[in-house]
């Protein structure tokens, strides 16, 4: 990655060292002021400001004048020019796409609604035209991409670039998604689940912020779960960590797509839910059943809250094993606010460890149904580096993260 | 209590008969409140046929009409416009020359002093495109300079100034790029949420499969196949509209299952 990559231990290897940190925390916060950049990194508040006075003649750092709790400061972002970079969630019903500059201010954002089972080829196809498409709409070309992030409704092995299930996310089995988009558009992209993403997310800006650790279930179609475990995600060997989806709740239950019966997927996901409105031509999507529950639809509430008891079982074995601070709930189903929580935080609490503190808290996501697409800019800011030219460069072409 | 959803329209029996040619025969098919129902087939299955009764081109030979549980017909635009039933055609049939209010109120423009309320019909015609999330540049430029997306836009939006209950699209996203395809998509999804009826004629299976909740196949003029999007592969639907799978069995057809293509 460093072409010129000075003595190891010299002054001017610690200089490079401290400069990288002072980028990597706002690649991390977005915006912080000189004394918050001094008090992130560890480093002294004249190193800061000598650093980021380098850092901003040459065009790799933005600063602006800004007050905190009456007195002066100086606000420090990365500087825009440096590039954009792109994000992509294909969710089971949708796909999002955004492009943002390097210090996270969304510039195009677009959606597209997808059939149930969407398929890999055409979806990438029509992902690399809408692409082009908005980066024209910014008066930007691909080459100003530094990196692309996406995100897909299953585990990814990182190892491969594939998901790591069969039966999961069919039409994308057995496909390097990192590698064709990659071919595709000729940029860099980096591939995670959107349960990963969306904990990302929500870590970094929204509900988990400041968490020890924490856990994002994200409700939907499927249910699944992103650990954010001593500051970063945690993703176990094959990438399967935190599929709380697939935990037996009824060893006798339905057969799940999985192959095994009874998950918590059959009981509580999308699917599963609408099943039991079958003969209702009005609840074709979750997006019907919430809105009804909001009417005071007892049925439609009653089903809300049973799907947030199943999960609330779920996820105390996820406590008594990670011991997260945190239940940050995403995903479509956490709209239903309290109706979901409220039952999901009860059985949560019969099955899962006291601590002195009580249990972990449960709260509802703050980035709503954004908090994927952002984890995707922010997974895709992650992988773009300054190097000692203060050009900004990606990590390595065509990885998975 | 559960309040399920309105049935808006049902068509039981519907036949028509062009000299030798029976263009439909015995066709049923139901559309409920704020739902998406797909009518795909073939070319020649009747599609177009179906459309044109409901909009009121032709009266249908055989068969009944319920709108909202009363029999009623359908015998010109106008009782169909009155129904509440609204139909935008794949040339979409806007005015070229005039701008984006002109053309959404053309025909039913508000007056105001003996003359046009043009800040009314502006000022509506901004409210609506707004609900509908649209991005055109200006509601004053004329409508050739908007892209087809953008055209389409416009003429769906125009279909809702009467207040209908039911909106057909023939071949809404048929010659659109991917952008303007995912632009009218979201509109129909909007559509949905507004809680119309919508009829969606296409033949792109997996623009259908994105936003429909029903589709309804078509084949020979005959139905083959209602099913529910979420019971359904793309698979089955192909199978569905080549007559590979035979679902002409009157009545709602339960789940089907991939041993009903194999035999």
């Amino acid at each position: 990655m460093n072409s010129r990559s000075p003595t190891p231990g010299s002054q001017t290897s610690l200089r490079e060292a401290n400069r990288a940190r002072i980028v990597e925390s706002l690649k991390h916060h977005g915006h912080l002021t000189q004394v918050e950049l001094a008090g992130a990194t560890g480093l002294s508040p004249a190193t800061v400001s000598n650093i980021v006075k380098e850092l901003s003649a040459s065009g790799v750092l933005h600063t602006e004048s800004a007050s905190r709790s009456g007195r002066r400061a100086i606000e420090v972002t990365l500087a825009r020019q440096l590039g954009l970079v792109a994000g992509l969630h294909f969710s089971s019903r949708h796909l999002r796409i955004a492009i943002s500059d390097i210090g996270r201010t969304v510039v195009a954002e677009n959606h597209v609604p997808l059939a149930l089972e969407h398929r890999h080829d055409s979806e990438l196809n029509r992902a690399a035209l809408l692409l082009t498409d908005m980066v024209e709409s910014v008066n930007a070309s691909m080459a100003d991409i530094l990196a692309v992030g996406v995100a897909l409704p299953a585990p990814i092995d990182a190892r491969t670039g594939m998901v790591s299930t069969p039966g999961l996310l069919r039409g994308w089995e057995g496909v390097s998604v990192a590698e064709v988009l990659g071919t595709r558009i000729q940029r860099p992209v980096f591939v995670d689940s959107e349960a990963n993403l969306g904990g990302l997310a929500e870590f970094r800006a929204g509900a988990a912020k400041g968490a020890g650790g924490a856990a994002y279930i994200r409700v939907g179609h499927s249910i699944s779960a992103g650990m954010i475990v001593n500051g970063s995600i945690f993703r176990g060997v094959t990438g399967k960590a935190g599929q709380i989806g697939h935990v037996t709740i009824d060893e006798n239950g339905a057969i799940c797509r999985c192959g095994s019966r009874g998950c918590l997927d059959t009981l509580a996901g999308g699917p599963a839910l609408l099943e039991l409105f079958r003969d209702d031509p009005g609840m074709q999507r979750l997006r019907d059943l919430l809105v009804r529950a909001e009417g005071g639809d007892a049925s439609a509430r009653r089903v809300i809250a049973d799907a947030g008891r199943h999960i609330g079982i779920a996820a105390a074995s996820l406590c008594n094993l990670f011991d997260p601070e945190r239940l940050v709930i995403g995903g479509e189903l956490a709209q239903a606010g309290e109706i979901l929580l409220a039952p999901l935080r009860h059985a949560l609490e019969r099955s899962a460890l006291q601590g002195l503190g009580g249990f972990p808290e449960v709260v509802q996501g703050e980035l709503g149904d954004r908090a994927e697409l952002l984890g995707c800019l922010a997974f895709a800011i992650d992988h773009v580096g300054v190097d000692a030219d203060f050009r900004a460069i990606s990590a390595s072409n065509f990885a998975t993260g | 209590m559960p309040e399920k959803a309105e049935r808006i329209l049902r068509l039981r029996g519907i036949g028509k008969r062009f000299g030798a040619v029976q263009a439909l025969s015995n066709v049923d098919l139901e559309v409920y409140a704020g739902e998406v129902v797909a009518i795909v087939g073939d070319n020649g299955a009747g599609k177009s046929t179906l459309v044109k009764i409901l909009s009121g081109v032709h009266p249908q030979d055989s068969g009944t009409i319920e709108f909202f549980d009363t029999t009623t017909t359908i015998d010109s635009p106008t009782d169909a416009r009155d129904l509440g039933i609204a139909t935008v055609f794949q040339d979409l049939a806007l005015c070229d020359n005039l701008d984006v209010v002109s053309n959404l109120f053309l025909g039913r423009e508000l007056h105001r002093n003996g003359g046009l309320d043009e800040i009314e019909m502006e000022q509506r015609a901004w409210t609506l495109l707004r609900e509908l999330s649209a991005k055109l540049p200006s509601v004053r430029i004329p409508v050739v300079s908007l892209s087809g997306g953008q055209r389409q836009t416009v003429a769906i939006a125009r279909s809702l100034i009467g207040d209908p209950s039911i909106v057909i699209l023939d071949e809404p996203t048929a010659a659109l790029g991917v952008a303007q395809t995912a632009e009218v998509l979201n509109l129909i999804e909007r559509l949905r949420e507004r809680g119309l009826g919508v009829i969606l004629i296409s033949h792109n299976i997996a623009d259908v499969q994105a936003v429909a909740d029903r589709i309804v196949v078509l084949r020979l003029g005959k139905n083959n196949g209602d099913f529910r999007v979420a019971d359904v592969t793309s698979e089955l639907i192909i199978a569905a509209i080549t007559g590979a799978a035979d679902y002409s069995v009157k009545k709602t057809v339960p789940a089907p299952t991939l041993t009903a293509v194999a035999r």
